[in-house]
């Protein structure tokens, strides 16, 4: 049936009314379902060690921490200061190792090359490693995000 | 009553009820063209025998294995050394998945060469495809359920190659993983694929596949005189089904016989802070796409390697997908230069295969 000056019958409209409560009905199961699936992520804003583990670093060596669930690594420079590196491969996601010989890092999964500054230096990586910014603070070695204070 | 009344009339009871007796006659009179592809026709159920020992050795592995961090490698390395004839369950397993692939792949490339995808059949193509989608996925979720250290490594390249899909490649990454990076989570995850999800998605395909091919029927070669064809044909039952046993027992022969003298072997655990180990390389079904992921320079033009490596695997799988549907005039050139395209992929594969494993 359809009234005079109307868009649509009232089949139309009780099939979208219908449609619509399907729709909707579906959205409730899958929200969940969604949001379940996906944990919650939380990358650390900073993570804090002993100093005196990394006191007596050699300078242009570098020791192993953990950045959350990744890898990291805490380099000490020639000069004495401190840096970190995120040791994850830019390139797909495998870890990196540090060649102390060759002072570079490598990723052994499709032979990806940086030095020790942790720049791409060869093979597929596109960018260098991620940095982190480390600070000590009286007994504590202060490892933080790029740009958080 | 005696005991052969008793028989029938319980089976009169059961086909009253169930009506099975049309798929019995249909069996009964089912044919199976005989010429110079029927060869290729034995690869379908070679899966299926590959499939079959796949469910029931892993639903046995599962009894043992303990998909968490902790306990993932050590259960395996139990399953190796302790539980009786476990060494060979799970080699049968490992070889299996093995077999399953490789038969897949010729089963697909002589569907591809001898085009019996051609109408009305390409809807058997395209759940061949997601069949050998989900065959791969498989493949990929079982490599890291031993938790060793080269299974960790493939599995983080694994699943960081979707990242590279625009829009939803990142979310794509994190679903797989169950979070930003591979963890105990993504271990869980894997099981979970591997063991409901993946069998679930390949028992209704293969339900699909394989009533369309009864549906269908077997196609015949290209300009085939189908009065002659009809002629030649072999009855399904017995004659079909006792060559097919035929090939099922030397597969199975083979196959246990590498399993028995080639176990596959156990990594040191995986540990989440190592550097990836030297050599990692994926299962050699993977291996010609990680080598054409190796040669893909950082950047080329204005988008990364891998972006583009992965846009052009996606887009040739697209393709390859919809290829009944392009191959639609099989004796003409086009179907000659679509047939080349089978062997040049078989070429490029071979040799990226090759390649990758004499690096």
């Amino acid at each position: 049936m359809k009234l005079q000056h109307s868009l649509f019958t009232r089949r139309q409209f009780l099939n979208s009314l219908f449609g619509g409560w399907v729709a909707a009905l579906a959205a409730t199961f899958l929200y969940p379902i969604v949001k379940f699936i996906f944990p919650p992520y939380r990358e650390p804003d900073k993570v804090i060690l002993p100093f005196s583990e990394f006191k007596d670093m050699e300078a242009r060596a570098i020791k192993s921490f953990a950045w959350g669930a990744k890898p990291g690594y805490v380099k000490k420079k020639a000069d004495g200061r401190y840096t970190a590196f995120v040791a994850i491969c830019t390139h797909l996601d495998c870890t990196v190792a540090y060649l102390a010989d060759q002072k570079k890092f490598y990723c052994a999964c499709h032979d990806g090359w940086y030095d020790e500054e942790g720049r791409n230096l060869s093979g597929p990586p596109p960018r260098p490693l991620r940095q982190l910014q480390v600070n000590v603070e009286g007994e504590n070695l202060i490892i933080k995000k790029e740009g958080v204070s | 009553m005696n005991k052969k009344k008793l028989w029938i009339s319980l089976g009169g009871w059961f086909e009253e009820r169930l009506g099975f007796q049309a798929v019995v006659d249909f069996l009964r009179k089912k044919k199976v063209p005989q010429n110079k592809h029927t060869i290729w026709t034995y690869t379908g159920s070679a899966v299926l025998l590959f499939f079959v020992i796949q469910v029931v050795t892993g639903i046995m592995l599962a009894f043992y294995y303990k998909p968490t961090l902790e306990e993932a490698n050590k259960s395996v390395a139990r399953i190796m050394t302790e539980i009786p004839l476990g060494w060979v369950i799970r080699s049968i397993h490992f070889w299996s998945s093995s077999f399953m692939i490789a038969v897949v792949f010729v089963h697909l490339l002589s569907i591809w060469v001898i085009k019996s995808y051609r109408k009305p059949r390409e809807l058997t193509w395209m759940t061949g495809v997601f069949l050998l989608i989900l065959t791969l996925a498989f493949g990929f979720t079982g490599y890291l359920l031993p938790w060793d250290d080269l299974s960790l490594s493939a599995t983080k390249v694994g699943t960081d190659i979707p990242r590279s899909i625009p829009i939803i490649g990142v979310w794509l990454t994190k679903f797989l993983r169950g979070g930003e990076d591979v963890t105990g989570d993504t271990l869980t995850r894997f099981f979970s694929f591997h063991v409901c999800l993946l069998p679930l998605g390949l028992l209704f395909i293969i339900g699909i596949h394989v009533y369309l091919i009864q549906k269908l029927g077997m196609s015949l070669p290209l300009g085939a005189d189908v009065e002659k064809e009809r002629a030649k044909e072999l009855p399904f039952w017995p004659n079909f089904v006792y060559r097919e046993m035929i090939v099922w027992l030397i597969f199975l022969g083979i196959l246990v016989s590498v399993a028995v003298f080639f176990p596959p072997s156990l990594g040191k655990v995986a540990d989440l802070m190592a550097p990836a180990p030297e050599g990692i390389k994926p299962e050699w079904y993977f291996l010609f796409l990680f080598q054409t992921l190796k040669i893909f320079p950082a950047k080329i033009l204005f988008m990364s390697g891998d972006t583009l490596a992965v846009f052009l695997i996606l887009v040739e799988g697209i393709l390859f997908f919809f290829l009944p549907l392009f191959d639609n005039k099989p004796a003409e050139l086009k179907g000659r230069v679509i047939t080349a395209l089978a062997y040049l992929f078989i070429i490029y594969a071979v040799v990226m295969t090759v390649w990758s494993l004499i690096q």
